[in-house]
């Protein structure tokens, strides 16, 4: 019997004998949940079972079906199968209220309090039993009560704006214990914390299952998990992949479970003979984003950025388009030391900027795609008197719809009208209109069937042998590891490793994405 | 941390300053003007404190869910002309009924606004801008642009704005500025000690978290401005006994008389902090102003600019006061908590982004 089936056997079975020996019924049972959000299968035939004391730890890629998983538990989504027992009876969750009443709470990594209200308030704010009339003395004291159990020093009287992330994560704590939670959702908690305050968080949440409370933790930090975990659940492709035991868990084989993945028609881009030098970056670093990053980029090569979602790599990104400045280290481009500190200066020095946020950052939806691809070179469609010549807008977009196979009826369509895939063609040429030498492409394919990705990966391809240096930010692991000439991978702001493409693969990466033991050493590659 | 800086918010400290500025505001005028301090200057800036005030109190409670009402100019002179014509035709109308008809004739225009914006997911501002102007212009056409004139009403109505509660020396407490007093009490300890009232700040201080928790957002923001309606109707009926001749024109432009008292007195324009006592203490600051600019003879148009200067000023500023004194407030924080000497290897923050 593998682990996985061992783990679906005991969840099937009500009642088992916890690992301390003391029966014990399941708080919460998540059986055969299926979810689909459009073409993504999100998550597929999950159980998963939590006892009460335990803390499990959750791990997997990002779009794993983690975060999926937890909004189904607290009502956010509802699954499209399966059903979900607590203490032995089947319930529906329909909101995030409804969650709380029965008993389960979250806590995410940014916490979400009301920063006007006192800490006291936000303590108490979900609970409807204490009347219609606010007893300030009781709750300030109930409050302080709270706090004093959880060995939190906190004025309950300020208001929560201007606490520390720490400060604001217990006060959530102290919310969770205030409702009797039975469950305690705990999403990257501790992605924000520095060390000392990650020992005092640890040290609240093992008090919390000595008291019966069952805890689901969400981490990237390997260490971390395997300091608290009492069990490892690994998740891949929406798919729970193994349920182990902490003495039967290690960093190495639940790095394998997430990385097993599929490479399925991807095949790895034949390398095109590499240029001059063309960007070289030394020490680059903003204050409290990501530090001491260097790497160089030659003429038609790939560099691939990966990592973990929030490692930094879009920081960099924004840094080198000049969106958000770099606060440290030199840009070298071309032989010349430049400073970037708009995205207009970056343009002008030929680099541009794809960004992975289509709606927010990239594509005025309601604009037609040949006013979309001419936005950011307006000046060069303007006639004398100043006015927008259409004619050659137009122009531009029709030879783009050819070159990238955009497929619409009219350049003239509003980019709302266009899938995924298409948005995503238009944006590149928006970009590449800009002639651009080094193009910074930020997760250009997610969200796009695979149709259109393979589509991508062949204009990545080919933009690369005209010439053009490309970073490609990707956290789809198989496609950086296909895609790149070189992989830079970057973890919590730092650089850990750039890998030459025979060195890398999934689990190399992985485990330099995870902070363990990198398998190369980290710097510069010539 | 001492005493002072436990039992003392920040945002009480914004409100003792703005007392403090009513101070010297009256020193200064006082210096300015002859025969200042008197009776009669107490009682001018008392009644026409106490229709902003009244106002100012719906106002607040809208604006703390993160909206704002501007219809409020128009509400007043709806209901001012409305029961003054219902009172000129039934002279022995009892005075408790002329009131209800002009709180609920209030409601009930504050409870179009509240639809609107609540299950209509209009922005307040586009919804009051609109009733602003919808509201005035069926008042002028329905009232075939009469007036309501002083020698129509009962007597008891006329006496009104003359009737003492008590004085303290020469200076009266009359009723008018005693109601607005008792609206303001009566809200402040509503939104300080009823769950209610909490909720409203919960709203505007995080409306995710807010919907997150279940509360009925949308039930809250209708009641705050058929609220703010009821408390511009019954701004009407003071109105109304106030002046006595009651054009079309009633109540125009005290919109931005009681925004500018509600940001003057400290509550965030972006919801979630503020107090009524604040409001209460802008809208005497706004009262001051312009009975001692008038007293000054300076045009209206000038103190309109000046109460437009003011509603940018105390928004621009309030960021930036409120900030400092957190941090003063903070820092002290700090001393509060214990920390351990050794804090391991430099803790790495992450900005939320």
């Amino acid at each position: 019997m593998t682990e996985s089936e061992t783990a679906h056997a005991a969840g099937a079975a009500s009642v088992r004998r916890a690992e301390d020996g003391r029966a014990s019924v399941p708080v919460l049972e998540m059986r055969n949940i299926a979810k689909r959000f459009d073409a993504t299968q999100a998550l597929e035939d999950v159980s998963l079972t939590l006892y009460p004391g335990e803390i499990h730890a959750l791990l997997g890629e990002n779009g794993a079906g983690k975060s999926t998983l937890i909004k189904i538990m607290t009502g956010v989504h509802q699954p499209d199968r399966g059903e979900i027992l607590l203490a032995g009876k089947p319930v529906t969750i329909r909101n995030a209220a409804e969650s709380q009443r029965l008993g389960i709470a979250a806590i995410y990594q940014e916490p979400l309090l009301f920063p006007d209200l006192n800490v006291a308030e936000n303590i108490f704010i979900s609970h409807q039993d204490r009347g219609q009339v606010v007893g300030w003395r009781e709750m300030f004291r109930d409050a302080e009560a709270i706090l004093a159990k959880l060995g939190v020093a906190l004025d309950v009287r300020s208001t929560a704006r201007g606490l520390t992330l720490a400060a604001q994560q217990s006060v959530e704590i102290a919310k969770a214990i205030s409702l009797n939670v039975k469950v305690l959702i705990m999403d990257e908690p501790t992605a924000s914390l520095s060390a000392h305050e990650v020992a005092q968080l640890f040290k609240l949440v093992r008090d919390l299952s000595d008291q019966g409370v069952a805890i689901l933790f969400v981490s990237h930090r390997m260490e971390e998990v395997f300091d608290i975990a009492d069990k490892v659940t690994v998740f891949r492709d929406g798919q729970l992949i193994s349920t182990r035991p902490r003495s039967e868990a290690t960093p190495q084989n639940s790095i394998t479970d997430m990385v097993g993945r599929e490479m399925g028609l991807l095949q790895p881009r034949p390398p095109t003979p590499q240029g001059d030098l063309l960007l070289s970056v030394r020490g680059l670093g903003k204050e409290g984003v990501f530090e001491d990053v260097s790497f160089d980029l030659h003429r038609g090569e790939v560099l691939g950025f990966g990592g973990l979602i929030g490692a930094g790599r879009t920081d960099i990104g924004l840094a080198l388009f000049g969106i958000e400045p770099a606060t440290a280290g030199t840009i070298v481009l071309n032989g010349t030391e430049v400073t970037i500190r708009s995205p207009g200066e970056s343009m002008g020095l030929g680099i541009a900027y794809v960004s992975e946020d289509r709606r927010q950052l990239g594509l005025s939806m309601p604009m037609s795609i040949s006013a979309n691809i001419t936005l950011p070179t307006l000046r060069r469609y303007l006639n004398r008197f100043g006015l927008i010549r259409t004619a050659m807008e137009r122009a531009t977009a029709e030879a783009f719809r050819e070159r990238l196979s955009i497929r619409t009826a009219s350049v003239d369509l509003p980019v709302a009208k266009l899938s995924g895939g298409n948005q995503q063609k238009v944006m590149l040429s928006k970009w590449l209109n800009t002639k651009p030498s080094v193009l910074i492409l930020d997760e250009p394919t997610r969200g796009i069937d695979v149709g259109a990705k393979a589509e991508v990966h062949t204009m990545i391809g080919e933009l690369a042998a005209e010439g053009i240096g490309i970073i490609l930010i990707s956290s789809d692991l198989p496609e950086v590891l296909t895609m790149s000439d070189r992989l830079l991978v970057m973890r919590e702001g730092r650089q850990m490793a750039i890998f030459d493409r025979e060195d890398a693969n999934q689990e190399s990466v992985m485990t330099a994405a995870m902070g363990q033991e990198a398998a190369s050493e980290g710097g510069v590659a010539a | 941390m001492n005493w002072l800086q436990r039992y003392v918010r920040p945002e009480q400290v914004r409100e003792l300053s703005l007392l403090l500025l009513i101070i010297v505001a009256v020193i200064v005028f006082g210096s300015m003007i002859d025969n200042y301090y008197t009776s009669r200057t107490f009682n001018r800036i008392a009644s026409s404190v106490a229709i902003i005030t009244i106002v100012a109190v719906g106002q607040t409670l809208v604006v703390l869910t993160r909206n704002i009402d501007l219809s409020v100019g128009s509400i007043v002179g709806c209901t001012a002309y409305f029961t003054g014509t219902l009172l000129a035709q039934n002279n022995d109308l009892h005075p408790l009924l002329v009131v209800l008809a002009a709180v609920a004739l209030g409601s009930v225009l504050g409870a179009i606004n509240g639809v609107f914006v609540a299950w209509g997911r209009v922005p307040s501002i586009i919804v009051t801008l609109g009733t602003l102007a919808i509201y005035r212009g069926l008042l002028v056409d329905l009232s075939g642009a009469k007036t309501v004139t002083t020698d129509s009403l009962p007597s008891w109505l006329v006496d009104l704005p003359r009737v003492n509660l008590f004085a303290i020396g020469e200076f009266d407490f009359r009723a008018m500025f005693m109601l607005a007093l008792m609206i303001v009490i009566i809200f402040q300890v509503g939104t300080s000690f009823l769950a209610l009232g909490r909720r409203l700040y919960a709203i505007g201080s995080n409306p995710d978290a807010a919907k997150l928790i279940g509360l009925p957002i949308k039930r809250l923001v209708f009641l705050t401005f058929v609220l703010s309606g009821a408390l511009s109707g019954l701004a009407g009926f003071v109105t109304l006994a106030r002046f006595g001749n009651i054009t079309v024109e009633a109540g125009r432009g005290l919109e931005l008389e009681v925004v500018a008292a509600v940001v003057v007195g400290g509550v965030n324009i972006f919801g979630g902090s503020g107090t009524i006592m604040g409001a209460m203490l802008g809208a005497i600051m706004i009262g001051i102003l312009e009975q001692s600019l008038f007293r000054l003879q300076i045009s209206e148009f000038w103190r309109d600019a000046l109460l437009g200067l003011l509603i940018l000023l105390a928004v621009a500023s309030d960021a930036v006061i409120l900030q400092r004194l957190r941090s003063l407030w903070a820092r002290a924080d700090l001393k509060f908590i214990a920390k351990p000497p050794d804090d391991g290897p430099a803790p790495e923050r992450r900005a939320p982004p």
